[in-house]
């Protein structure tokens, strides 16, 4: 996850606390959206960014898994297209371990 | 009417050095740590010019093979470097960093590229035998520096320096004393866009014949910005560029949009030339040396080597409809426009859909899609996907959405109208650009109708927008003008060598002539002196240079084959003979009639086999069928192609005609033309090529047939063909025929991969084992005692009679040796006749 999202997402958490927090990723690779999910829960792990040490714990979802709670028809618009293109099995995977490992909220 | 394109030129830079100097990465990772471990590794992780230039991909960018045939090559294509590579290919070349320097210099208005004076005269002399520099103004590489100036401005860091290995040859320095904008390293980068998109219109002047005089405008669309503190950006790189290579009628200006850039200046080209404002447009752009070695550290960490180290270039002519090449669909444009949107599929539906509703084109009505062409053996190990392979996905997945196909068949979709990556990452180079040279090639050949090429571009990143960019454009096979024209379409370009023939030197005209006429996609170019002809020619006033000028025009691709006659092969390779024969006018291929495939006999005949299947796969009989003529070591001969065809080399034997068949091949053979292959030793192929050729004459004048064929040989790489001196017009005619079809068939690759397939058979083991075998002789045994002998085991060699009814006596069986009515044989009582057989199969005399 680039820096400047880190920097971000860490003075949103200060900012409204963390429980009130939910991240929904939109990440189009398994592996890189579960580096974002582990940046957002359990710390950056490449040790470069703002959340470097940082667990914040944060509830984390790719949009994939959000299916059900957005607007059919906006999901229909802006995600049924990429849904068909990507592995959205491998992407839920990786971004449901980080979840249920690190995230301390609305798993 | 539409414009069309009317020629594309691709080229890439092999730049080891630029990359650890200059990539953005190596940058980087030396002012955080300049003892960092990935800087200490790169130079064991970087590939030789010549590894670069056998590097699939790489071959295909620059057209020696399609796209689609890499999906065909074994991977990874890293390891696996393509046979028929060769630095000058069909659109373009590969140039090596020295030279890249010395254009540099030539680009040089205001002595910011010093070079030393040694390194100059060597490039100079390089360039002068450059054939796309053939008669540029090299003398600014005579104006030079010397090594202390230049150690002292790069040591000062007031210049960047030009590196050859450890060697220092150069520098590029600042052009101002405090404007950021004019440093050495923004001057660098500048000056090596400028000239390696210089390298690239000389290319594309080359192979598509391109008058500088003629163009009116150029459009730069590379990601670099030239400009001084109060103009960054300023331009104008495309006059630069036109200065240097003599568009001395045209005035250009750069166009900028990232990766979506060229895309947009091709938009832009069409427009101008739709509107009649100019004729002729060049859209070019030079390569990034920011971009080399970008995703380095994940290949040396994957232990493969550094694919990041070329730069990349092409150049586009668009002009006036000619009725002939592919045109520029200025009525199917699509655009992402300001409120399109940012997700995937409002930029697909954007930039794809709706531009082809407009004109109710259905997706499957695009045969080929040109999208980002980034190579995924670069890009997967960096973690980034597949590129080409996720765009063709989505815009199958847009097509379920609309209905137009269902979600099962989406991944053959993407293979029937989506190709390989095949680009170098080099940003706006990929973007669609690369397959308009190829779709171009396929239209002219009327192999395909209809591409869409399209370009995108992540504006993010220059802090400006979020918004992201695309822009895509329809080209088509030119459907012809309505007013008839006079011009012709040729996709292969073949020569012919003028002096030599007894015949005198009309006759190859007449030859020539006819095979234009009779072949109107061969473009045939005559090589030697001036002759009344409207073929285009190139002169040569005696055999020698005749030959050399053949030599050079093949090398730089402009030439795809050549006839000629009394032209020297090395060791390894024969010619391949063609002809029609007699009985039933069926075509038959002799292997060989020329030339020496190996010293030893056997040998010869066995490669001669492997020759004459790759000239008739090549010439397009995709499974030809193979006799072997029979003369002394015939039944050795068969014996070991059976051996290899045992052992996976695919070989189909032929039949012959008489009643007792077998692949030997009797004379009745040869008048039937009864195998598509005949193999015989070379003196015996060229006897044939005579009678086969000359028999309706009368003897002296050889005027049927196709020729004594192309040289084939283990890495052989030259399409030449041979003519006696005694061919006449309509064997010249065949000859330029036989070339187009092996042109066209592509035989270097179809050579390459049947000699390759035979070593992997076994050719040479084979070989060493008849060695072993004639080393332990048995001369000594002697006869048991006679008796009546009745049954005949025919099927060995003569050559080896004697030795074989050795080894029947050494097992106490008595044999004799005869002739039989195929050949010789060895004749036994009916008792000893199984056991015989064992053991001369055994021994490998007969086959099992």
């Amino acid at each position: 996850m680039d820096l400047e999202n880190q920097r971000r997402i860490k003075d949103l958490t200060a900012k409204f606390g963390a429980e009130n927090l939910i991240v929904v990723l939109g990440g189009a690779e398994a592996e890189a959206s579960g580096l974002a999910a582990e940046t957002v829960t359990a710390g950056d792990p490449t040790f470069a960014g703002p959340l470097a040490g940082v667990q914040l714990g944060l509830s984390v979802y790719h949009i994939f898994e959000l299916k059900e709670q957005v607007d059919a028809k906006a999901y229909d618009e802006q995600i049924s297209m990429m849904e068909m293109v990507l592995d959205v099995d491998a992407i839920i995977a990786e971004v449901s371990t980080m979840r249920n490992s690190y995230s301390k909220y609305g798993k | 009417m539409f414009p069309v394109i009317k020629g594309a030129a691709y080229t890439l830079f092999h730049a080891p050095n630029m990359l650890i100097g200059h990539g953005t990465t190596q940058v980087q990772e030396r002012q955080k740590n300049a003892d960092s471990d990935y800087l200490k590794k790169i130079p064991s992780f970087l590939r030789s010019f010549d590894a670069c230039v056998s590097y699939p991909p790489n071959q295909s960018f620059i057209g020696t093979i399609a796209p689609r045939e890499l999906d065909m090559l074994p991977k990874p294509w890293f390891q696996n470097p393509l046979p028929e590579a060769a630095r000058f290919a069909p659109m373009g070349e590969v140039m090596p960093e020295d030279e890249l320097y010395g254009v540099m210099k030539l680009c040089d208005s205001f002595e910011l590229v010093l070079l030393t004076p040694e390194f100059a005269a060597a490039t100079a002399a390089k360039l002068a035998t450059h054939p796309a520099f053939v008669g540029a103004d090299l003398s600014k590489l005579k104006q030079v520096s010397d090594h202390e100036t230049i150690s002292k401005l790069v040591g000062d860091h007031v210049a960047e320096p030009l590196m050859l290995g450890d060697n220092l040859v150069g520098c590029v320095r600042r052009a101002h004393d405090s404007d950021l904008s004019l440093t050495a390293h923004i001057i660098y980068e500048n000056i090596v866009a400028m000239a390696s998109a210089v390298v690239t219109v000389r290319n594309l002047m080359l192979k598509s014949g391109l008058n500088p005089l003629d163009v009116d405008y150029i459009i730069e669309c590379s990601e670099e910005a030239c400009g001084d503190m109060n103009q960054r950006g300023g331009g104008n790189f495309a006059k630069a560029i036109g200065e240097v290579v003599g568009f001395v009628n045209a005035t250009g200006s750069d166009t900028r949009g990232f990766c979506a850039a060229p895309a947009h200046a091709m938009v832009t080209a069409a427009a101008l030339v739709k509107a009649g404002i100019y004729k002729n447009v060049v859209v070019v752009a030079g390569g990034a040396t920011a971009k080399l070695g970008m995703n380095g550290k994940d290949h040396v960490q994957k232990q493969m080597p550094i694919l990041e180290d070329v730069l990349g270039g092409f150049a586009i002519w668009v002009a006036e409809n000619d009725g002939i090449n592919p045109i520029i669909r200025t009525d199917v444009v699509g655009r992402h426009s300001i409120g399109s949107g940012s997700s995937p599929q409002a930029v697909m539906t954007a930039i794809v859909t709706d531009p082809l509703d407009r004109s109710n084109i259905k997706l499957a009505e695009v045969d080929v899609y040109g999208v980002e062409m980034q190579n995924p053996e670069v890009t997967v190990p960096a973690g980034a996907g597949n590129v080409p392979e996720a765009n063709y996905k989505m815009i199958a997945a847009l097509g379920v959405k609309r209905g137009e196909l269902e979600r099962a068949d989406i991944g053959k979709f993407v293979s029937k109208h989506g190709l390989p990556g095949f680009a170098p990452t080099q940003g706006h180079i990929p973007s669609g650009v690369p397959v308009i040279g190829h779709a171009r090639q396929e239209m002219l050949a009327g192999q395909i109708k209809r591409a869409m090429i399209i370009g995108k571009g992540s504006l993010f990143l220059a802090r400006m927008t979020n918004l992201f960019d695309g822009v895509s454009f329809v080209m088509e096979q030119n459907p012809g003008l309505s007013t008839p024209t006079t011009a012709v379409l040729h996709t292969t370009r073949i020569g012919i060598t003028l002096l030599g023939s007894e015949h005198g030197l009309a006759e190859i005209v007449r030859g020539a002539e006819q095979a234009a006429r009779f072949n109107p996609e061969l473009e045939v170019v005559l090589i030697g002196p001036r002759v009344d002809s409207s073929l285009r020619q190139v002169v040569a006033d005696c055999e020698s240079t005749q030959h050399e000028a053949m030599e050079k025009m093949l090398a730089s691709g402009e030439l795809q084959a050549c006839v000629t006659m009394h032209y020297s092969f090395p060791i390894g390779v024969a010619t391949v003979g063609r002809v029609t024969t007699p009985a039933r006018g069926r075509e038959m291929f002799i292997a060989t009639t020329t030339g020496t495939a190996a010293t030893d006999r056997t040998l010869a005949m066995v490669k001669n086999a492997i020759a004459g299947l790759a000239a008739a796969k090549a010439s397009g009989i995709q499974n030809p069928t193979l006799g072997i003529l029979n003369v002394d070591s015939a039944r050795t001969v068969e014996r070991h192609l059976h051996t290899l065809a045992e052992n996976g080399y695919p070989i189909t034997f032929a039949e012959s005609v008489r009643q007792d068949g077998g692949c030997v091949m009797r004379g009745n053979d040869l008048l039937v033309g009864a195998p598509d292959v005949m193999v015989t030793d070379t003196l015996t192929g060229n006897v044939l090529m005579k009678v086969f050729s000359a028999y309706s004459t009368g003897g002296d004048y050889e005027a049927l047939g196709y020729g004594y064929g192309p040289g084939v040989g283990e890495g052989y790489g030259r399409v030449v063909l041979i003519l006696s001196r005694a061919s006449g017009a309509p064997v010249v005619a065949g000859a330029i025929k036989y070339a187009g079809d092996l042109a066209k068939g592509r035989l270097l690759a179809v050579a390459a991969a049947e000699f390759s397939a035979a070593n992997k058979a076994g050719l040479a083991a084979l070989f060493n084992k008849s060695a072993e075998a004639a080393s332990t002789a048995i001369a000594d045994i002697t006869p048991p005692a006679a008796k009546p002998v009745t049954e005949e085991i025919a099927g060995i060699d003569i050559l080896d009679l004697e030795d074989a009814v050795r080894e029947v006596w050494r097992a106490g069986i008595f044999a004799g040796t005869g002739m039989g009515c195929t050949g010789p044989v060895i004749q036994t009582a009916a008792e000893d006749y199984a056991a015989a057989f064992a053991i001369l199969a055994k021994a490998g005399y007969v086959k099992a």
